[in-house]
């Protein structure tokens, strides 16, 4: 497929990293891959805040960075901003143009999980993964059934990570309880960001896990930053740097 | 105790200085999380009664007028007296003119946050009738002189050998008990009298239901019974949105009520009241105190829909971690920040959420919460009356964000401070980040720059934004 990369601020100026491993595993399996130019921020630091007005230039910036573009599908290593955009394009541009981005929007999970299902990896990773639920991936996008839920149960993240030969799959305990960024909230309600942080970290440490896994890379920024702090002994991973080393 | 107007994340930062004390609190409640958890998987059909209860809910409030003339035809047939107030004032004055016709000098009360919402107690108290709460977690409280610090578990925020110095100041227990079982007989013996002695009860209402003209309350210590039961006169508050259609209605959310507040199957006590015991008096007295002006709105008027289990402050990760004091209004948590965060004065109240939507999930009858929050931003943001200084910084933002000249330099300038300066000096300067974390390690480049360099091939252009600066 041909798949435009959408990848917003936080990656694109913090996280280049999984951006590249994006590009990577979407070029392993054999997708061809462009990236239009022009992309800014979601809108979500200020649609959160309630500032609409504020978050409307911006939205419709990353809007217009693809409409017309001609590819099969949007792809955003982000769960949480791919949640923002396809909002935000919708409440600023009821436009057949801005719904025809819209509908290609999805999220890197659910694309590898449920468009283009990746079936076979090539390399074995012996390594423990301690898998971070993010709340908008799961709650907003349906990448797993969260715990609150009493139906069928479902987990895409882990559906993709249990594929590869040799990982070891493990949760923190409270599995889906947030981390605690909320973007602005990390910085307004700094102490009870802090400690949920500081719980949740501590939480994967405890499974003795490699890495914490997951698919939002600004809970992993936020992880990061208090796992280093503490000194525990694990690292954080996006899902797609995983993959791409097992492809 | 009067409530001190501070922000939401300024009180949660003094409840937080006491780390051991925040882990204590969000474990008794995520222990309540767990219990529901386990009930409410219990029943295959759980995620149906969910749906059936939000559309019973959604119907009733769509038909409240009609529910509510139902209900007290129904209630006058039963020789029922029911009142209607339009404020808590109006309450309230309904309230102790039906007490002083009666000369009630104690009033035993219990299972009420209507009457927190209304601040019954100081009034009457104001007018010289004593006010006994009488379920146990209440009592505490009352005691204690503070207000609910949770809707169904109100002492939640005291540790046992706290309520053991309090029973041992007020009730006169052996100084250092902390045994719940010694402290309840200590309650239960003192709470005896107050019943006994009582001239009047009054109770809240979980239900009303129209078709039968009688109001459900359901309790674990059957102490609202014990009230409601001895005196000859008995009053019920209740909110208009309490409204049931039928008992068919009110038996599928008492199948969730309690299986989502603590996870039992039912409460102990759910007790159906249809009338004045021979000789007495049984009185209703139906508030609206600003739930019409809240369905105004069709996003806030959801939250009109809640049955006040509680489940949604057992799983929020913020109330666990700030307290139910916090607030900055009566009722705490999501249920709190979505029906009462006009009472904050700070405006802060909707921003202690991540918006991380585990409240509706749990929610029993579907309240949308966190996009009643997310709506009650907007709300805030449209009056320009935004906390933590966002009006002022807000517009900044989305002119940096939207501009990618901006973005790009100002991010470049910021990896290089990160990538060259002693992080010790960046610290003070990043704030709350800084504070409780690492700040992140910076890349050499944006993904963009690094395209830039080595996939150009890649790079494409928006008819739309061509024009655009790059």
């Amino acid at each position: 497929m041909k798949i435009a990369l959408f990848t917003p601020c936080l990656v694109n100026q913090m996280m280049p990293e999984v951006a590249v491993a994006t590009l990577s595993v979407l070029e392993k399996l054999g997708h061809q891959v462009i990236f239009p130019q022009g992309q800014t921020c979601c809108g979500q630091p200020m649609t959160n805040s309630g500032c609409f007005n504020e978050a409307k230039n911006t939205t419709m910036k990353l809007l217009n960075a693809f409409k017309g573009v001609e590819c099969d599908a949007i792809v955003c290593p982000a769960a949480s901003c791919l949640v923002a955009a396809k909002e935000n394009f919708h409440e600023f541009d009821k436009s057949a143009e801005a719904k025809a981005v819209i509908d290609k929007l999805f999220e890197l999970t659910e694309f590898l999980h449920d468009v283009a299902p990746v079936t076979a990896f090539r390399r074995p990773l012996n390594k423990k993964l301690s898998l971070q639920l993010s709340c908008h991936g799961i709650r907003m996008l349906d990448l797993a059934a969260p715990t609150e839920y009493m139906g069928p149960r479902y987990n895409k993240m882990e559906a993709l990570l249990s594929r590869i030969d040799g990982v070891e799959i493990c949760y923190p305990e409270r599995r889906d309880e947030c981390c605690g960024f909320g973007g602005t909230f990390s910085v307004d309600e700094g102490s009870v960001s802090a400690k949920m942080g500081k719980d949740k970290a501590q939480a994967h440490a405890d499974t003795g896990a490699d890495y914490a896994v997951g698919f939002d890379p600004s809970c992993l920024m936020h992880l990061d930053g208090t796992i280093r702090r503490k000194g525990l002994a694990i690292e954080t991973r996006h899902l797609a740097q995983i993959l791409d080393l097992a492809l | 105790m009067e409530r001190k107007v501070q922000t939401h994340a300024k009180a949660a930062e003094i409840f937080c200085r006491d780390e051991s004390r925040v882990d204590w609190h969000s474990k008794a409640l995520w222990v309540l999380r767990e219990k529901r958890d386990r009930a409410a998987g219990s029943l295959p059909e759980w995620e149906e009664l969910r749906a059936l209860g939000s559309q019973i809910k959604l119907h009733t409030l769509s038909h409240l007028g009609q529910y509510l003339e139902t209900f007290e035809a129904n209630c006058l047939k039963r020789g029922i007296q029911v009142h209607w107030a339009k404020d808590g004032a109006e309450h309230n004055r309904i309230a102790l003119e039906i007490l002083r016709r009666h000369q009630v000098k104690k009033l035993v009360k219990s299972k009420s946050m209507l009457t927190e919402e209304c601040h019954l107690n100081p009034f009457l108290e104001g007018h010289g009738i004593e006010v006994i709460d009488t379920d146990l977690g209440e009592r505490i409280i009352q005691l204690n002189h503070q207000p609910p610090s949770h809707i169904v578990v109100p002492a939640i925020h005291m540790k046992k050998e706290e309520v053991g110095e309090l029973f041992h100041d007020k009730l006169g227990t052996p100084k250092g008990q902390s045994d719940p079982t010694r402290l309840t007989r200590a309650a239960r013996a003192h709470l005896r009298e107050q019943f006994l002695s009582a001239d009047a009860a009054m109770t809240g209402v979980n239900m009303a239901v129209a078709s039968e003209g009688a109001v459900i309350v359901c309790t674990n210590e059957g102490n609202a019974d014990m009230g409601a039961n001895l005196p000859k006169l008995q009053l019920h508050s209740m909110g208009i949105d309490k409204i049931v259609p039928d008992m068919d209605s009110a038996a599928v959310l008492l199948r969730m009520l309690a299986r989502n507040a603590t996870g039992q199957p039912i409460t102990t006590y759910s007790s159906l009241y249809r009338g004045a015991k021979a000789g007495g008096e049984m009185h209703i007295i139906i508030v609206d105190n600003g739930r019409s002006e809240m369905m105004r709105d069709k996003i806030l008027g959801e939250a009109l829909k809640c049955i006040r289990c509680g489940g949604c402050l057992n799983t929020c990760p913020v109330y666990r971690r700030s307290g139910g004091y916090s607030y900055g209004h009566t009722i705490p948590g999501p249920i709190g920040i979505a029906v009462g965060a006009d009472e904050d004065e700070t405006h802060s109240s909707p921003w202690a959420c991540t918006l991380c939507g585990s409240c509706s999930f749990v929610c029993p009858t579907k309240v949308p919460l966190d996009k009643i929050i997310f709506h009650r931003r907007r709300l805030y943001a449209e009056r320009g009356s935004l906390p933590y200084g966002k009006g002022s910084y807000m517009p900044l933002v989305g002119r940096f964000m939207a501009s990618e000249t901006l973005l790009n330099t100002g991010m470049a300038a910021a990896r290089t401070a990160l990538a060259i300066l002693p992080h010790s000096l960046l610290k003070p300067m990043s704030g709350a980040w800084g504070k409780y974390r690492e700040l992140p390690t910076a890349p050499g480049s944006s993904f963009e720059g690094w395209l830039k360099k080595n996939r150009p091939e890649l790079l494409v252009k928006s008819t739309k934004n061509s024009k655009g600066e790059n």
